[in-house]
C-alpha cells in the first residue's frame, strides 16, 4: 500500500484497533460528563434529604421503562421518551452544523418556534387540502421558516459581521413574542380568552406509528395512547442527511474547512460568506422542521406551552454532548428525552422535584463546557492517555502516536 | 567575569528523555565551555529543543545528570534554571505588545517603592545600565508593539540578562529576522561573549552556524552524532551529519529554456491589511519554463503581491494577464481553474486545514473539480483516496497513512502535501511563496528539485522567498522588490552584495 510508513521505525503495537481506541477516547468526555452530573445530582438529592437511588430509579422507569415499581407501563414510558427525543435530534443538528463552521447557533429555539408557527399557519389556512399535499407543505413551510429565521443571522454575520450569538438570541425573543401575539389576540387565536391557536387540518397531521385504535391493545394499553409518531423516521432521516452532508459532500467539506481555518478555506477558493449563510440556512431548516413536526405530530395547534419550550436550548447541550456527530446527537437526544420523560415518574414515585432533571442537564452541559475531565486528566497523567504529556515541540512524537494506527479500511482497488 | 581556563559552563551527561512512542533524547552528552558560542544543530524533531527544555527545566529528563559550572544541579523547573543563571530566548517571543520595553523587561521582577508601587525611574535606570553594559541600544519607554522584530528580540535578550542569566539559550533566533537584523544580532552575541556570557545557539541554518559559533554539536533522531569545531568544518560536513547521508546543498539545474510570456503583471497596486498602499505599481513578465525569483526584505509587499495574484486580496489597480485572459479580479477558485497554482507562505494557516487528513488536504481547493466531486456536490471518496495514495508515493510524503491528520506530520511533510497538490494539477503558472520555510534539509532538497523539474516541464514559476540563498540558487531571473515596487530585475547569477544593496533601497536599477 502506497501510504505504508516505511520510514517510521519500530512503532509500538497498538493494543486496540485504532477506530475502537478513537471512539473510546472520543466517548470519554461525554460519558464522563454524564456520570459526573449524575454523581453530583445524587449528592444534591442526598443533601436535601432525598433518596438518590429512588430518584434515579424513578428516572430509569420514566425514561427507559426499566425498574418500575408503581405499575407504570414501560412501553408507554419508552413511547414518551421517543416523543421527547424526536425534536431534539433535529434541533441538535441545527446547533451542531454551525459548530462545524465555527458558528455558535444559540437560536435553535427561535428557529424551532418559527417552524412551528409556519406549520400551524399553513395547517390552518390550507386545512382542507388532502394529506399527501398538505403534510409535505407544512413540513417544508416549517423548514423554510426556520431557515429564514437562522438565515437572518447568517446574512448579518456574513455581511456586516454581526455576531451570530447575539443575533440568534435576539431572534429567539422575536419568535417568542411573535408567537405570543399570534395566539393571544392575534390572527391565530382560537377564541378570545384562550391562549392557543385553532387546530391544524387533519391532512397536516403526522400519523402515529401505532394505529390510532382504542380497541387494539398493545403492551396492555389501547394503542391510541402511544403518541410516538412518524416524525421519528423523519428525524432519523434528518440525522442521516446531516452525516452525509457533513462528510460526503463538497459543501460539508467546505463547511468544515471554514470552521477550522477561514484563511485556508479562502485560499481553497471557498467563499466564506456564502458558506456561513448556507450553513445557517440549513441549520435553521433542521430546527424549523423540528418545530413543524412537533405541531404536526403531537400538539396539532400552538398553545401557551410553547412560551416555555426549551427544545432549542436543550439542543445546544445535545449537540455538545453528541460531539457534533449524527450518531452522538441521536444518543444524546435519547438521553435528554429520557430525562425529560422520566422526571414526572421520579416526582410521582420518589417525591423528588422534577426540577432535578434540569439540574442534571445543566450539570452535564457545564461539565462538558468546562471540560472538567480534561482538566482532571491534565493534573493526573496516570489517568488515560494524557495528551498533555505530548511535548509540543516534538512533531515526531505526535507522528509516532498516530503511527500506531494501522492503515485505514481495505484497499478499494480490488473493484 | 568568567574563569580564564575554558571550564565547562554546562555539562549534560547521558540525558535520556522518552515521550510516548519516541525517544527524543537518547543518552545525550552535551558540553558547552564557558564563554563560547555553541551551536546545537539538527533537523526538526532531532531532539534539540527537548534537550534545551530539559536544561531550562521545562521538561524532566528520565535519566542523566546536569552540571553547571562543574557542579551537579537539580533543575525542577524554569525557576531553578533561572536561579542557576540559565536564560532562554524562545523562538516565539514572550512579550506583552502593549507594554513598554521597560515594563516587559521588568515583568515579574518590578522594582517597587513602598507598598508595591512600580518604580518607573529605577526601572529605567536599571535597563539603561544593562543596555549600556552590553551595548544593546534600546529605548525603555518604547511600546513593544511599535518595535521591529529585531528590537523585540533584543528586548527578550535584555529581559533574560536582567534576570541574571550567564548562559543564554537562543532557540532559532534568526528565523524571524531580516539579514540585517541577523547581522546585528550576531554583533550583540559576540559582545555578550566578551563580557563572559555563554551562548547556546539552536539553529538549522548552516551558514549562520558557521559564521557565529565556536563549536557545534549535531543531533539526529535523538542522538548526538557529531562534535565539530567550527573553524575546521564546512557546510557540507554538518549537513551530512544532520541528515545522515550526503546532501546536495546546491541546486542542480540546467540553463532555462524560456518559452513565450504566459503571465503578465502590469502596474499592479494593492493595499495592506491596514489599508496603506503595499504595492505601488508592480510590473513583470513571466515566461514559460523559467523561474522568476522575488527577492526582498520581508514586509516590502511580497505577501500582498502573492495574495493578489492568488486571488485572496483585491487589487486596487493594474492588471494581471494569464495568456490573453485578464485574471485580475479572479478569486482563488477561478484562478485555479484557469491554471494558476499557489503555494502560500503561511503553510499551517493558509495552505492546509491541519485537522483534515492528508487525503482531504490533497484536494483542498480542488474539492469541486469533476475528478473529486460528482456534479460539484458529492465527494468521490474512492477517487480521492487513489489520488492521495498516488501523490503520497510520488512526492514521498512521509505519513503513517493518508487518513492521518496533517497536524501530525513534520513541517517538511506538511509542505510536501501542498507542493504535491499544487504541482499535480499541472498548472501553467505556479506561485511559490516561501516554499521551504521551516522545512528540514531533506525536504528542502526535494522541493527544490521538484520546482526545477516543474520549470523544465514548461511551467512558469514565480518564487518569493525571504532566503536570498534560495532565490539565488533557483531563479533564472531575480526581481528585487523594495517598498512595494520592483526596483530592478537582475540576472539569476547577480552577486549577493548587489541584491542586498537593492533590497535595502540602495544601488541603481539595471538599464
Amino acid at each position: 500500500m502506497a501510504a505504508s510508513p516505511a520510514t517510521v521505525p519500530e512503532r509500538p503495537r497498538p493494543r486496540l484497533p485504532a477506530t475502537a481506541r478513537r471512539v473510546a477516547s472520543g466517548m470519554a468526555v461525554p460519558v464522563g460528563s454524564v456520570v459526573l452530573a449524575f454523581v453530583i445530582g445524587a449528592l444534591i438529592v442526598l443533601a436535601t434529604g432525598g433518596d438518590p437511588l429512588a430518584a434515579y430509579q424513578g428516572l430509569l422507569c420514566g425514561g427507559l421503562g426499566a425498574f418500575c415499581t408503581q405499575g407504570e407501563n414501560p412501553a408507554l414510558q419508552v413511547s414518551s421518551t421517543i416523543v421527547f427525543t424526536i425534536p431534539l435530534i433535529m434541533a441538535g443538528m441545527a446547533v451542531a452544523l454551525p459548530f462545524r463552521a465555527g458558528l455558535f447557533n444559540i437560536g435553535a429555539e427561535g428557529q424551532f418556534l418559527a417552524g412551528a408557527i409556519a406549520c400551524t399557519t399553513i395547517g390552518i389556512h390550507l386545512g382542507t387540502l388532502p394529506a399527501p399535499i398538505l403534510l409535505p407543505l407544512v413540513l417544508l413551510g416549517g423548514m423554510a421558516a426556520g431557515a429564514l429565521w437562522a438565515g437572518i443571522a447568517g446574512v448579518l454575520k456574513a455581511t456586516v459581521g454581526a455576531h451570530e450569538v447575539v443575533t440568534t438570541i435576539m431572534l429567539n425573543y422575536v419568535a417568542q413574542w411573535l408567537l405570543r401575539y399570534l395566539i393571544i389576540g392575534g390572527p391565530l387565536q382560537l377564541a378570545s380568552g384562550t391562549s392557543k391557536s385553532s387546530p391544524i387540518g387533519a391532512g397536516a397531521r403526522l400519523a402515529t406509528l401505532l394505529p390510532n385504535d382504542n380497541n387494539l391493545v398493545i403492551f396492555g394499553l389501547p394503542s391510541s395512547v402511544y403518541r410516538v409518531h412518524s416524525g421519528l423516521l423523519i428525524a432519523l432521516l434528518a440525522a442521516a442527511v446531516f452525516a452525509f452532508l457533513l462528510w460526503r459532500t463538497t459543501l460539508g467539506y467546505e463547511i468544515r474547512a471554514v470552521g477550522q481555518s477561514q484563511k485556508a478555506a479562502r485560499y481553497a477558493g471557498v467563499s466564506v460568506r456564502r458558506t456561513i449563510i448556507v450553513t445557517m440556512l440549513i441549520a435553521g431548516a433542521f430546527s424549523g422542521l423540528a418545530g413543524a413536526i412537533q405541531i404536526a405530530g403531537i400538539d396539532h395547534n400552538l398553545t401557551d406551552k410553547y412560551f416555555s419550550d426549551t427544545t432549542g436550548f436543550d439542543a445546544i447541550a445535545v449537540a455538545l454532548l453528541g460531539l457534533g456527530s449524527a450518531v452522538g446527537i441521536v444518543l444524546a437526544s435519547i438521553l435528554f428525552g429520557a430525562l425529560h420523560s422520566g422526571s414526572g415518574v421520579m416526582q410521582a414515585d420518589a417525591g423528588i422535584s422534577s426540577s432535578l432533571v434540569l439540574v442534571l442537564q445543566a450539570l452535564i452541559l457545564f461539565s462538558i463546557a468546562a471540560n472538567f475531565l480534561g482538566a482532571i486528566r491534565l493534573r493526573l497523567p496516570g489517568l488515560g492517555r494524557a495528551p498533555a504529556a505530548r511535548p509540543p515541540d516534538s512533531p515526531a512524537a505526535a507522528l509516532m502516536t498516530e503511527a500506531a494506527a494501522p492503515p485505514p479500511e481495505g484497499s478499494p482497488s480490488a473493484t | 567575569m568568567s574563569a580564564t581556563a575554558p571550564a565547562n559552563a554546562v555539562e549534560m551527561r547521558g540525558i535520556t528523555k522518552a515521550f510516548p512512542g519516541v525517544v527524543a533524547n537518547n543518552k545525550v552528552d552535551f558540553t558547552v565551555r564557558a564563554g563560547e558560542i555553541h551551536a546545537l544543530v539538527g533537523e526538526n524533531g532531532a531532539g534539540k529543543t527537548t534537550l534545551m527544555n530539559v536544561l531550562y527545566g521545562l521538561v524532566h529528563m528520565d535519566e542523566g545528570e546536569i552540571l553547571i559550572d562543574g557542579k551537579p544541579v537539580h533543575i525542577g523547573g524554569p525557576r531553578d534554571a533561572i536561579g542557576k543563571g540559565i536564560g532562554m530566548v524562545h523562538q516565539h517571543f514572550m512579550l506583552i505588545p502593549v507594554f513598554t520595553v521597560g515594563e516587559n523587561v521588568m515583568l515579574g521582577r518590578e522594582p517597587v517603592t513602598g507598598p508595591g508601587f512600580y518604580n518607573r525611574v529605577r526601572a529605567r535606570e536599571e535597563i539603561a545600565e544593562l543596555t549600556r553594559k552590553y551595548g544593546l541600544a534600546l529605548d525603555p519607554d518604547a511600546r513593544m508593539a511599535d518595535l521591529p522584530v529585531g528590537l523585540q528580540q533584543r528586548a527578550e535578550i535584555v529581559k533574560v540578562l536582567y534576570r541574571g542569566a550567564n548562559i543564554l539559550i537562543l532557540d532559532e533566533p534568526t528565523g524571524v529576522l531580516t539579514p540585517q537584523e541577523s547581522k546585528e544580532l550576531f554583533g550583540v552575541l559576540r559582545d555578550l561573549v566578551k563580557t563572559g556570557k555563554t551562548i547556546i545557539f539552536i539553529s538549522h541554518k548552516l551558514r549562520e552556524v558557521l559564521e557565529i559559533s565556536d563549536r557545534i554539536t549535531v543531533m539526529r533522531r535523538g542522538n548526538v552524532v557529531g562534535h565539530l569545531v567550527t573553524k575546521d568544518t564546512n557546510e557540507q560536513e554538518i549537513a551530512t551529519q544532520m541528515v545522515g547521508r550526503a546532501v546536495l546543498l546546491r541546486v542542480d539545474k540546467k540553463p532555462a529554456k524560456p518559452g513565450p510570456v504566459t503571465f503578465k503583471v502590469e502596474d499592479l497596486t494593492a493595499s495592506s491589511d491596514r489599508g496603506v498602499p503595499a504595492l505601488k505599481g508592480v510590473s513583470f513578465e513571466l515566461r514559460q519554463g523559467e523561474i522568476l525569483g522575488i527577492a526582498g526584505v520581508e514586509g516590502n509587499g511580497q505577501s500582498e503581491l502573492v495574495e493578489v495574484l492568488a486571488g485572496t486580496r483585491r487589487a486596487t489597480g493594474g492588471r494581471v494577464l494569464l495568456g490573453d485572459k485578464n485574471v485580475t479580479t479572479f478569486d482563488a477558485r477561478t484562478e485555479r481553474d484557469a491554471g494558476i497554482a499557489f503555494i502560500p507562505e503561511d503553510r499551517r494557516g493558509a495552505g492546509l486545514v491541519l485537522s483534515y487528513s492528508v487525503a482531504d488536504n490533497l484536494i483542498l481547493g480542488r474539492q469541486r473539480t469533476p475528478a473529486f466531486a460528482w456534479r460539484e456536490l458529492v465527494l468521490r471518496l474512492v477517487a480521492i483516496r487513489d489520488w492521495a495514495r498516488r501523490l503520497v508515493k510520488e512526492f514521498d510524503i512521509r505519513t503513517p497513512s493518508i487518513e492521518t491528520a496533517a497536524r501530525n506530520l513534520s513541517g517538511g511533510n506538511q509542505q510536501k502535501i501542498i507542493v504535491a497538490r499544487e504541482m499535480a494539477s499541472r498548472p501553467r503558472v505556479l506561485l511559490a511563496a516561501q516554499p521551504t520555510r521551516g522545512v528540514d534539509i531533506g525536504a528542502i532538497e526535494f522541493i527544490h528539485r521538484r520546482i526545477v523539474a516543474e520549470r523544465d516541464e514548461g511551467t512558469a514559476i514565480l518564487l518569493v522567498s525571504a532566503e536570498l540563498d534560495e532565490v539565488r540558487s533557483l531563479s533564472d531571473r531575480i526581481a528585487v522588490i523594495y517598498e512595494g515596487k520592483i526596483v530592478s530585475i537582475e540576472p539569476g547569477d547577480a552577486p549577493e552584495e548587489r541584491l542586498g544593496l537593492l533590497m535595502t533601497g540602495g544601488g541603481s536599477a539595471r538599464g
